[in-house]
């Protein structure tokens, strides 16, 4: 029951804000969505004491008959690889919730999406079965798609169906893969064992194997199957695209890691060099298109194409360190990137706009947004892999596990994290350096220095969540081992697995 | 893109030159006659005056009594040098007396008028001989570096004198200032345009006032400025110091710098529009350097009347020495506007056609200058919120 639990606060929750009585006010649902996700938070802390990182298999199983006929049972576990992901979901949908203010419009359903999202999100790392995780893999897909086309900018109705469509096929190719994975071994049982595609031919392993890994390359997203996320994340809401970036691109990562490597290590091998390659042309696709935006916010979901492709290359490696690597980048990837979707949350909410060509001079210590802007310039050096912070362990540990493998693609994603440099210092220079601006620059000097700036100063509680995700980056920068001791088990066996597979080391 | 919301770029309006001379000829003020410019001319001058009253006294100690010190730790302290006093200033428990010695520094470097004649003059030049030769007697240090360095000591003179000079123009100030505030107290001064009449009628009284400067050298006095060269307070010291200060260059540290080697910086320093009525009240830059050391100081001294009208505008007390800086521009066009009314070559009523294209070309001439100042401060709403 304690895994269940995950599930369970977070569904109660959606269905006590559903079924509460006549219309309470907005501040009393946020307030109970904010106690189940607190609790949520707890509980997963809990299973944290209760997780014995020396142990490489599943722990704190439960299992229980469900369709039988189907093969799909009610089968959750968690190691290594889900425990940190479980922990990071906690935390960031917290924060997507305490972020969320002044929300006038449905408040009852927003926040029961968000709680559905959560445990819809849990479920799925948890799962043990395949058809399980389909299930919570979808469950996520429709709140995520209503707070898009509800709550979302203006360009909301095109950016909701196109991420809907998008990973719909995302699904089907999920679903499809698993169902032919059935089929042609000749069992129901959905349960996660790796060693079912030694009995298909390599031919199947292959076509099972694309149809996985395009399935998950949507969801993450890789090029050329990325262009929902840019146009998701600019039309979300700040506290929705908290959620996508920090948690839910992370189903795709997972997916690749759990499913992909885990269900064919033999295949894995064959298609490795092509990954690698895969994920350098999507770093630097990532990085340079990142390069080219002036809407803040689409420079970040740019820059979310560029760092989970990193996730890729250490995938394709598949060692030891590149995978420690990998929860390292999940991780890392989703307290930054949730850290910088906040601060432009909070730039567009005082300016009205994201606009690099109109925004200058944010850091003013007067009259600007002096603290937003320094955690801002905090966030860009941990996305851009600055020691002694979360980026830096996580790549430094991605391309020294990768690079003996493949050091061109490695290379050229050494080069893809440098640009990441690149672009954040654009958006720095341009957006918080200089004097103080909401207007595009102009030829006349005198009304390029205007004194009529009047931005509203932001409060102390309205930096506090991005607050407390900078303490987490530096925390996980200066001591990483603790999520090293966590995962270094179960990473060190998958990548035992794949190398017992034929092997890639 | 969304658009940017109306309020959050609202500007306020820039007369043209045309204009500006205009209301010069007119006898019009430059900044609008409204109930709130009137308590923020005449609060943020009397804050101003109490912090000049500490910078005059200052500045006059540091002139005779730290007169040619190499190493001037303690010329801060104004002689007092007890522990609580060097604790306060530690502390930064203070007034920003280097501001002061930024603006002497500024008037020195700019040189116009009859005081910097006088310190390039060979009397001025016999003054420092006869106070240097008596000085390296007992002082081994500078016994040394004069006949090494024979132009360094009578350089320091001339900043000595010019920081005595500045000492005795903002002690005037200082007096008039306050004495606004207490005229305006009383009721007698209710407008901006009797603002800009009393302090006119403050510095013409003034106007032939003596400057003088001696030091007490082992019991000794000698003049370094002395009577006979006939500086006066509006000429010699208070014009050149409107040029130095308002009109080229003003030390308001964090504002916007500029790029000599991209041609941003006029190799004229006459052409130099960097005073304190072009400057950027915004600071550029470095997160915690505040506007300017002069913006602290008299945020110290501001009085409650003013402190509660900043603080129902825009951040309240987060932007408060920015707020500060924009009130005390528009009451530097006020003095700005009282010295040109003063110093109109005839009368404005005159009906003569000489008389009065000499006094139009005046006017332009300042209007010119002053069309690309900060202007937008002369507007009633330029620091509202529009409603």
């Amino acid at each position: 029951m304690t895994l269940s639990l995950l599930l369970l606060i977070p569904f109660l929750g959606a269905f006590l804000l559903l079924l509460w009585p006549s219309e309470p006010a907005p501040g009393r649902m946020r307030a109970i969505a904010i106690t189940t996700l607190a609790l949520q938070l707890i509980w997963s802390l809990w299973v944290l004491f209760r997780f014995d990182p020396s142990l490489e298999g599943m722990q704190l199983q439960e299992s229980y008959r469900w369709v039988a006929s189907l093969g799909l049972d009610y089968r959750l576990g968690i190691d290594g690889l889900s425990l940190p992901l479980v922990l990071i979901n906690g935390a960031l949908t917290l924060v997507s919730a305490v972020c969320t203010r002044d929300i006038s419009q449905r408040p009852r359903i927003y926040f029961a999406l968000l709680l559905l999202i959560s445990a819809a999100v849990n479920g799925a790392f948890l799962a043990e079965n395949l058809l399980l995780f389909f299930l919570f893999y979808e469950l996520e897909l429709i709140p995520l798609w209503l707070l898009i086309s509800i709550w979302g900018g203006t360009g909301r109705a095109y950016a909701a169906t196109k991420f809907l469509i998008f990973t719909a096929v995302s699904g089907m190719l999920i679903l499809g893969a698993f169902l032919g994975l059935a089929l042609l071994t000749g069992t129901a049982d959905f349960s996660l064992t790796p060693v079912l595609s030694d009995r298909l031919a390599m031919g199947s392993q292959l076509v099972l194997l694309v149809a996985l890994m395009i399935g998950f390359a949507i969801k993450i997203p890789l090029v050329p199957f990325h262009t929902w996320l840019p146009d998701a994340h600019t039309q979300a809401s700040t506290p929705v695209s908290v959620l996508l970036a920090g948690v839910l691109l992370k189903l795709g990562t997972y997916g690749l890691l759990r499913f992909c490597l885990g269900l064919f290590p033999e295949a894995w091998k064959l298609v490795a060099p092509v990954l690698a390659i895969w994920a350098a042309v999507s770093v630097l696709y990532g990085s340079l298109a990142a390069i080219a935006q002036r809407d803040m916010k689409r420079m970040v979901a740019y820059s979310s194409v560029g760092h989970m492709g990193m996730i890729l290359l250490a995938a394709a490696a598949a060692t030891p360190v590149s995978l420690l690597g990998a929860v390292f980048q999940m991780v890392s990837h989703g307290l930054i990137s949730a850290l910088l979707f906040l601060l432009v949350g909070i730039v567009y909410r005082k300016t009205g706009t994201r606009d690099l060509e109109v925004l200058r001079g944010l850091l003013n210590p007067e009259r600007g947004l002096p603290f937003t802007g320094t955690l801002m310039i905090l966030g860009v050096m941990a996305s851009a892999g600055l020691p002694g912070m979360a980026g830096f362990i996580s790549e430094f540990l991605i391309f020294r596990g990768s690079i003996g493998a493949y050091p061109l693609a490695t290379l050229l994603c050494l080069v893809g994290s440098g640009l990441t440099a690149v672009y954040f210092l654009l958006l720095v220079n341009r957006a918080f350096f200089g004097r103080l601006a909401i207007t595009p620059p102009s030829p006349d000097p005198v009304s390029d220095s205007r004194l009529d700036i009047r931005l509203a100063g932001v409060a102390l509680r309205e930096t506090l969540p991005a607050l407390g995700l900078s303490l987490a980056v530096v925390g996980l920068g200066l001591v990483p081992a603790g999520l090293g001791w966590l995962s270094e088990t179960t990473s060190t066996a998958m990548a035992a697995l794949a190398a017992h597979s034929g092997g890639l080391l | 893109m969304p658009v940017i919301p109306a309020e959050l770029t609202y500007s306020g309006g820039r007369p043209s030159a045309d204009q500006l001379a205009a209301r010069l000829l007119v006898g019009e003020t430059l900044l609008a006659e409204h109930p709130e410019h009137l308590v923020e001319v005449v609060d943020v001058l009397k804050s101003y005056g109490e912090v000049l009253d500490a910078y005059s006294i200052n500045l006059i100690f540091q002139a005779e009594r730290q007169f040619l010190n190499p190493f001037p730790v303690f010329r801060f302290l104004d002689g007092d040098l007890s522990p609580a006093k060097i604790w306060r200033h530690l502390n930064h428990d203070r007034i920003n007396f280097e501001y002061a010695e930024y603006c002497m520094k500024a008037m020195l470097w700019h040189g116009t008028g009859g005081l910097d004649a006088y310190l390039d003059s060979p009397a001025f030049l016999d003054n420092c001989r006869a106070v240097i030769q008596r000085k390296t007697r007992r002082d081994p240090l500078l016994a040394v570096l004069d006949p090494l360095f024979p132009g360094f000591l009578p350089e320091a003179i001339r900043a000595a004198a010019t920081t005595h000079a500045l000492g005795q123009f903002w002690r005037v100030m200082s007096d008039l200032f306050l004495d606004l505030a207490k005229a305006e107290a009383s009721g007698s001064v209710a407008s901006i345009a009797a603002v800009v009449r009393f302090i006119q009628d403050g510095l013409v009284r003034a106007a032939a006032q003596p400057i003088s400067y001696a030091v007490e050298v082992e019991g000794n006095s000698y003049w370094i400025l002395p009577p006979e060269a006939g500086l006066t307070f509006l000429v010699d010291v208070a014009v050149p110091y409107v040029e130095a200060v308002f009109l080229r260059g003003m030390p308001f540290l964090g504002t916007v710098s500029f790029n000599a080697q991209a041609q941003q910086i006029s190799p004229d320093q006459a052409q130099f529009a960097y005073g304190a009525l072009y400057a950027d009240p915004l600071p550029t830059m470095g997160a915690g350097i505040p506007p300017s050391l002069l913006m602290q100081d008299m945020y110290r001294h501001l009085p409650d009347r003013l402190h509660a009208l900043y603080r129902r505008r825009s951040r309240s007390e987060g932007d408060v020495r920015v707020k500060i800086c924009m009130s005390f521009q528009k009451s530097m066009f006020c003095v700005t506007n009282a010295a040109i009314a003063g110093t109109f070559p005839h009368p404005l009523d005159s009906n003569d056609p000489v008389a009065q294209a000499a006094n139009r070309a005046y006017a332009d001439a300042w209007a010119a200058r002053l069309s690309v100042a900060r202007t937008d401060c002369l507007d009633p709403w330029s620091d509202r919120i529009p409603t």
